[in-house]
């Protein structure tokens, strides 16, 4: 991280309040969750520190300029306690319709809200549909006074409870369809209390201390100026600023990872088996290499697209949906994996490092859940198959963007929100470029500036990226029940987009590679793209398996968070 | 820039790319009934702007096929966007 941002003043402060009696002490953590109750004082030291701020962007008053600055923020409280992250942040995401789809008033008006303090929720799921928006029963009519009137009720929602505002989708058309659906700012503060009721917060196998409730709304008339957008257009609003929370919410899984690998490394350190540390053990080495290349590969598929979302903002639609079915599926994995090294102490909840290892395997269930599952955001990438296929036989991409993207100082531009897209007619830059980006790599081995064997897997990525891409091709059109196959398929594509990620970003940054390990002859970029590949050729892995015991020598090495990022320089990111 | 489509060759071209979405017989889709009754989902029916960028060669906003939700009413915003590129 470098010294100056943001996210390193959160993390010296949080260092204060995360030992002894602190809000964010282990011990006090653990208690909280076994209590089942809200980390009152850690969300109000975030407070303190400002981070509501963080949430609204620059040109409505606040402190969000960079994407990638709110990843490494909520990463930097995650990796502390994903209750209290996921408790704060959603204010985030409750504002997040007024900032890609509300007027300048109404987002000056919430920015200054919310940097008091406001908590917002967003309440977009009900108790009988899911994830399935334009089923959603909770209506909005029009007053004969010019108001709306708001009736029914929204469930499963997070801080529908503690929040002072909440976003609203709400059927006001009653037959429904795409445009059928408005979102309306609520503010509880103004409602009569006959008006509304808030839900029990239900309990859950993790976060278990998170207000996950619901509100019913009863004859509620909020102002015409609750509107956000215009009438009808709640559905397209919701699926644009959900490209915006999709992309930003890993910085959970992220955090959580952080934790585990922590949590983990410490313990196979003190451990001893057979009179040897477990951490020397060769048979801990290689999962534990394994482990922290799954965190490798999530952390340069959030780093890419978070800055896709300034350089690349027409492609948001693919590139938030592959960033959340990618990295909380890769992060889960690399928990289960740690959870084998652990053993017993990553089950018993008060023996190891009170029981956090099986709090954050429990709370981070819930990230590849939450604003979209996987198996929606993978519908989201199946239904563009047909332009990704155009784009990438004509190797089309955003070359500009590609290169803003994936170089971590390139300086971001504002990220322009009226240029989200609810399909992406340009395909994937990300994957489109990875032809080029194959060809430089293979010159650079010429002038003998990267190892052959990792020119070469490269190559191999390209082939399984062709190879995947015909069988997209020739997937039958899915308009209504999408085939296992594809979805299959979906998620070899996000493996292609990761090891694409991965190789421009390392590209990039040839010419004067940061210092350290990692970076040496190309050593995580070897790692990530083994790991991808196995995935993608799973009957003939090319690669040497060796690469994860020498990232492991890494790993252990590592004092402090373990972080492509650690040693680069970057604009707006941690 | 090629000359304009006709308003017929536009809607023949559509239904027959709706027809292989929701597979059915072209002729089985009638240029007055809203695509979703043919079990075209509103999200899915955005891959339809990808499909006209590339036939006719201009950017679309995919939303207009949530605004014109027949293959008539999409034909005659279609005519509408070409003339005014023109």
């Amino acid at each position: 991280m470098n010294p100056g941002t943001p996210a390193v003043a959160l993390d010296a402060r949080l260092r204060e309040l995360d030992t002894g009696d602190g809000p964010f002490a282990p011990a006090l953590v653990a208690k909280l969750d076994r209590e089942e109750a809200f980390p009152d004082a850690a969300c109000q030291a975030l407070e303190s520190f400002g981070l509501g701020a963080h949430y609204v962007p620059t040109r409505h008053g606040g402190r969000l300029a960079h994407y990638p600055e709110l990843v490494a923020l909520w990463r930097t409280v995650a990796r502390r306690d994903l209750t209290a992250a996921i408790g704060h942040g959603k204010t985030f995401l409750g504002g997040a319709c007024t900032w890609v789809g509300g007027s300048p008033e109404q987002a000056v008006a919430l920015g200054q809200d919310v940097a008091r303090g406001a908590r917002v929720s967003w309440g977009l799921t009900e108790r009988h549909h899911g994830s399935d928006l334009l089923a959603g029963e909770l209506s909005a009519t029009r007053t004969v006074d010019g108001r709306w009137r708001l009736n029914g009720e929204k469930w499963l929602i997070n801080n529908a409870t503690r929040g002072e505002l909440i976003s609203v989708l709400a059927r006001t058309d009653a037959n429904g369809g795409p445009r059928g659906f408005s979102v309306f700012l609520v503010d509880k503060r103004q409602l009569p209390p006959s008006a509304f009721r808030c839900l029990p917060k239900e309990r859950t196998h993790g976060i278990r201390g998170a207000d996950i409730s619901g509100i019913a709304f009863t004859d509620a008339d909020v102002p015409d100026t609750a509107l956000v957008g215009k009438a009808g257009g709640g559905i397209e609003l919701v699926l644009k600023a959900l490209q915006l929370t999709r992309t930003v919410a890993v910085a959970m899984s992220l955090g959580a990872a952080d934790q585990a690998l922590r949590l983990t490394v410490d313990f196979a350190k003190e451990h001893q088996l057979y009179e040897r540390r477990l951490v020397d053990l060769p048979r801990a080495r290689r999962p534990l290499g394994e482990a922290a290349t799954q965190l490798l590969l999530a952390e340069a598929v959030s780093t890419v697209a978070s800055r896709a979302l300034h350089a690349l903002t027409p492609e948001a639609s693919l590139t938030s949906a592959l960033t959340k079915a990618f990295v909380p599926t890769v992060i889960n994995e690399m928990i289960s994996q740690l959870a084998d090294l652990m053993g017993a102490r990553s089950f018993l909840s008060d023996v190891y490092a009170h029981g956090l290892f099986q709090k954050v395997e429990r709370d981070h269930r819930i990230i590849a859940i939450f604003d979209g599952s996987t198996l929606v955001n993978r519908n989201a990438v199946i239904n563009q198959f047909p332009v990704l296929v155009r784009a990438f036989r004509q190797e089309r991409r955003d070359a500009d963007g590609l290169a803003t993207a994936t170089t971590l100082g390139a300086p971001l531009p504002e990220a322009d929100l009226s240029r989200l897209g609810l399909v992406s007619t340009a395909g994937c830059s990300v994957v489109q470029g990875l032809p080029a980006a194959v060809l430089r790599l293979q010159s650079l081995v010429e002038q003998g500036a990267l190892p052959k064997a990792v020119a070469d897997l490269a190559h191999a990525l390209k082939r399984a990226t062709d190879a995947v891409h015909q069988r997209m091709a020739a997937q039958p059109p899915s308009p209504r029940d999408v085939p296992p196959e594809a979805f299959h398929l979906a998620e070899h594509y996000e493996a292609c987009f990761a090891g694409a990620a991965c190789v421009h970003l390392w590209l990039n940054h040839v010419e004067r590679a940061p210092e350290g390990s990692l970076w040496r002859d190309a050593l995580w970029l070897e790692a990530c793209l083994v790991r991808v590949l196995s995935r993608l050729t799973p009957e003939a892995p090319p690669g040497d398996p060796g690469v994860f015991d020498r990232l492991a020598d890494v790993v252990v090495d590592t004092a402090g968070v373990f972080s492509l990022l650690a040693d680069a320089r970057t604009e707006g990111a941690s | 820039m090629p000359s304009l489509p006709s308003a017929e060759a536009l809607s023949s071209w559509l239904s027959s790319r709706i027809a292989t979405y929701v597979q059915r017989r072209p002729e089985d889709i009638r240029a007055d009934v809203p695509l979703a009754d043919y079990g075209l989902d509103s999200v899915y029916a955005l891959t339809l702007a990808g499909d006209l960028e590339d036939h006719l060669g201009l950017s679309l906003d995919p939303t207009l096929m949530w605004d014109h939700p027949t293959i008539a009413g999409l034909t005659q915003a279609l005519l509408q966007v070409l003339a005014s590129a023109a």
